[in-house]
């Protein structure tokens, strides 16, 4: 498993790198950063100084293997518009996309399980019927129209939730400041519930049907009936015979969704006003600050990929049958 | 004797606990000494070489004081100096210091802090690309200051220039010993500055809070948050959680009007909003692009658009329509707006020899707009095209992503034949409204106009002493620029701001949002 472990973490720094080389295009197709870093009433003189000065006057191959030996170094460079390492940007504001999306994930989770289960068991009847309408519904809704609706019916029209901000809980936590970081989380929970649940909306829609189809696919399996014929009750059958079975494709997917939820609050956050990474990276790609949006990338890509293979690792420990390739399970 | 209770009552009471604090954490009130505002855009640096962002001035404006001030009307008022003597020749601006004065961190402020506030920001090693050396002290043509005594500083300029004393207001003053103990990312994000609020926290992309420690100012405390979704700050503003807040979209002004707890106050702000003809040699040979270069046609054309409409119908104000490039206030007396009269446009361009052909159309022409930067910007270059084409043009519209596709095309003034801006003014001079086109190849001479009877009086603008002497001559300019200007003139964009009822406060028409005399509505 170890050689296994080593070969895929070589593999992801080939796949970080062309993601940076990707981003370092796309940027740079978008024009010269240069005009965004100037007063509009800046002359040629002025314009010119300050490409210099952003080294932006520098030919595209050289910028990029500029940043690229920079990289090796661990150092992203300077954000343009903050004028502070890009890193320790993006690393503040990381902790409350973690938060947000920790949330959304377990009310996706929560929720999903006995949604998923409840329209399984009473496949075909009303229960089933209204759960999967809602699923589909919840899969359908875009995730800012959803946010703005909350907003104004929880808190605006029923005021009982905050419209927009975030109270940190991870970053005290983290600096070492345990006391400011549980006496921030009742207020924490309570500006996560709206962002959370819009978040979370498509997530749940969707984990509720993996579940349900999961376990219906299960239920039907010769060992569930066995287990039947065994004289089990139905409730030991579902916890202990077919839930459990039932939980492959959704360990997969819960694990890929940290990474997908990640990366997909950018939206959620702008209507919030939450100051998380998605948030952080939005204004960054329009003020072309090149530094900023490469340190937010290769961190989110290495978090993603990590995930990925987090979740590979787990696989094999939850199914037997599934081998490591070129490992011996 | 205390029993033990089951696991599961456990849990449920503590769910209830933590329900029951989370609701009570959403029950904070706002204080009376605090006012909060929601702005659109982040908060990106405390740096005074580094702000550009009018939001990001906006903040700095109550850390940091000036040597000398503009009022909202354009008057030009002492500050941290009382008195600004102007050597003979124009380039040396001697400015007395107030007795006292110190900054946040306690260091007394003196000449020498004021020269090197000016010198920090000017110094290449530092590469600030900010507002302050990137316009103020190009277009002064700063060369340096120095400490005349304690109290006197004087700021050298290389040339006269009848508007540095009002650009030389924008510059920040803050104390050498502080900043020089700073390195520049300490700077960035720990102004010590001269003004009257200070800065407490700053939670980047989330708020920044200021504190006073001298007058003037009202409250204690200001909030300045950062909402980017323009439906969020309004909700904010409707719930009572945000005073003021900027940028507010047309459409939600009914639903804030009608909240009962705050208003909408709209202000013509100084954005002069305009088509503008490129004449460039490059654009003469596009089609279209030979028949503007005719002053014929470009007067034509501004009888062809209806300009009171599109405000009141796409802007939701009544607006005057600009005869220039200078705000209304300083603006030559004797114009009259253009009226909308598609007859006289169509008689002009039959007389400049644009006859209509067989199918109607006169001449076609490229007309090329951003999106997104301006008030329902995409609306009015679509209405405008529409009383273009009304009067017998084929315009085939371009629209444009603003930052990346339109501003580098706009800033190598290639933009047209047609094309859709707005540009910043101001209302202390109108000499500064000018200095967009002051020479052919100035930067932000998007137009390539030429016309010696503009360009040719700049030197006497400049070097004349009398006031009225000076006001002739810019009426004068004003009058080519009415006539035969590189401009369809089009309105003063409109700045609209929420403010709840719990506030009185008045906003300025420059986009500047100072809370200094921002109070308590006094309770009825």
């Amino acid at each position: 498993m170890g050689a296994y472990v080593v070969r895929r973490l070589l593999q992801s720094v080939i796949v970080v790198v062309g993601v940076t080389l990707v981003s370092f295009l796309a940027l740079q197709a978008g024009g010269d950063p240069t005009y965004l870093f100037v007063s509009e009433r800046a002359s040629q003189e002025e314009i010119e100084a300050t490409r210099r000065a952003l080294g932006f006057d520098r030919p595209l191959h050289v910028q990029y293997l500029s940043f690229v030996r920079d990289l090796t170094r661990g150092d992203f460079g300077q954000s343009l518009s903050y004028r502070q390492p890009a890193m320790e940007i993006v690393l503040e504001a990381l902790p409350a996309t973690i938060e947000l999306t920790l949330f959304a994930m377990a009310l996706a989770l929560i929720l999903a399980i006995p949604f998923g289960v409840l329209a399984a068991i009473n496949r075909g009847t009303a229960w089933d019927g209204s759960i999967t309408t809602a699923s589909m519904l919840g899969q359908s809704i875009p995730s800012f129209w959803m946010g703005i609706m909350m907003i104004l019916f929880f808190g605006l029209y029923i005021r009982l939730f905050p419209i927009s901000g975030h109270v940190p809980f991870l970053t005290p936590l983290l600096s070492g400041d345990v006391g400011t970081a549980f006496a921030n989380l009742p207020r924490t929970l309570y500006h996560l519930i709206l962002p959370g649940i819009a978040v979370a909306t498509y997530s749940l829609a969707r984990n509720t049907r993996l579940v349900r189809s999961s376990l219906l696919e299960v239920l039907e399996a010769d060992y569930v009936r066995t287990a039947r014929s065994k004289g089990l009750s139905e409730k030991r059958v579902l916890i202990h015979h077919a839930l459990r079975n039932a939980w492959l494709p959704v360990v997969t997917i819960v694990g890929l969704e940290f990474g997908f939820l990640l990366g997909g609050v950018v939206v959620v956050e702008t209507v919030f006003s939450y100051p998380g990474i998605g948030r952080l990276l939005f204004a960054a790609i329009n003020q072309r600050d090149i530094p900023l949006v490469q340190a937010g990338v290769v961190l989110l890509a290495s978090i993603f990929i990590l995930l990925n293979l987090l979740v590979d690792l787990i696989y094999v420990r939850l199914d037997p049958r599934v081998k490591l390739a070129g490992g011996r399970g | 004797m205390i029993s033990p209770m089951a696991p599961r009552t456990l849990a449920a009471r503590a769910a209830f606990g933590l329900l029951a604090t989370i609701a009570l954490a959403g029950c904070a009130q706002q204080a009376d000494d605090t006012i909060v505002v929601g702005l659109s855009a982040d908060i990106t640096t405390f740096e005074p070489g580094m702000i550009s962002s009018r939001d990001n001035a906006n903040i700095g404006d109550h850390i940091f004081s000036t040597l000398f001030t503009l009022t909202p009307e354009g008057e030009h008022v002492p500050s941290l100096a009382h008195t600004l003597e102007i050597s003979e020749d124009g380039r040396a601006y001697v400015y007395t210091l107030n007795q006292g004065l110190t900054c946040h961190d306690g260091e007394p402020l003196t000449a020498e802090d004021a020269a090197y506030s000016f010198n920090r920001i000017a110094d290449p090693a530092n590469r600030f690309t900010g507002n302050i050396p990137g316009f103020v002290f190009t277009s002064i043509g700063f060369e340096g200051a120095e400490a005349l005594d304690d109290l006197r500083v004087q700021v050298n300029i290389e040339r006269k220039n009848p508007i540095a004393f009002g650009l030389i207001t924008e510059v920040y003053i803050y104390c050498k010993d502080a900043y020089e103990r700073m390195s520049l990312d300490e700077a960035a994000s720990n102004p010590i500055g001269s003004g009257p609020y200070r800065l407490a926290s700053w939670t980047r992309g989330s708020e920044v809070v200021l504190e006073k420690v001298r007058d003037p100012g009202n409250f204690q405390r200001i909030v300045w948050r950062i909402i980017p979704e323009a439906s969020t700050r309004t909700a904010e503003l409707i719930a009572g959680n945000v005073d003021i807040i900027t940028n507010v979209v047309p459409e939600q002004i009914e639903a804030i009007d009608g909240s009962g707890r705050a208003e909408v106050e709209i202000v013509s702000g100084t954005r002069r909003m305009y088509v503008g003809f490129n004449l460039s040699d490059e654009h003469a040979e596009m089609p279209g692009g030979d028949a503007i270069q005719d002053p014929a046609v470009r007067r034509a054309l501004q009888y062809a658009v209806d300009v009171p409409t599109i405000c009141r119908q796409l802007l939701s104000v009544e607006c005057e329509r600009a005869t220039g490039l200078v705000n209304i206030q300083n603006a030559n007396p004797n114009l009259e707006p253009y009226p909308y009269d598609p007859e006289t446009a169509e008689r002009l361009l039959d007389e400049a020899g644009w006859p209509r052909g067989d199918d109607g159309v006169r001449f076609s022409i490229r007309m090329q707009a951003g999106q997104g930067r301006y008030v329902n910007d995409v609306n009015v270059v679509l209405a405008i095209v529409q009383y273009l084409e009304d009067v017998g043009l084929d315009v085939e519209l371009e629209l444009m992503e603003w930052a990346s596709v339109y501003t580098p095309l706009l800033r190598e003034r290639r933009t047209g034949p047609l094309f859709f801006l707005g540009t910043g003014g101001g209302l202390w001079s109108p000499i500064y409204d000018m200095t967009d086109i002051a020479q052919v190849e100035s930067g932000t001479n998007y137009t390539n106009w030429s016309d010696p009877r503009w360009f040719d009086r700049w030197p006497e603008l400049v070097n004349a002493d009398d006031p009225q002497e000076q006001r002739a001559i810019i009426d004068e300019m004003l009058e080519v620029f009415y006539e035969d200007g590189p401009w369809l003139h089009l309105y003063f964009q409109p700045d609209f701001y929420g403010v709840s009822n719990r506030i009185e406060w008045e906003p300025r028409r420059d986009e500047h949002v100072e809370l200094f005399e921002a109070r308590l509505r006094a309770q009825g």
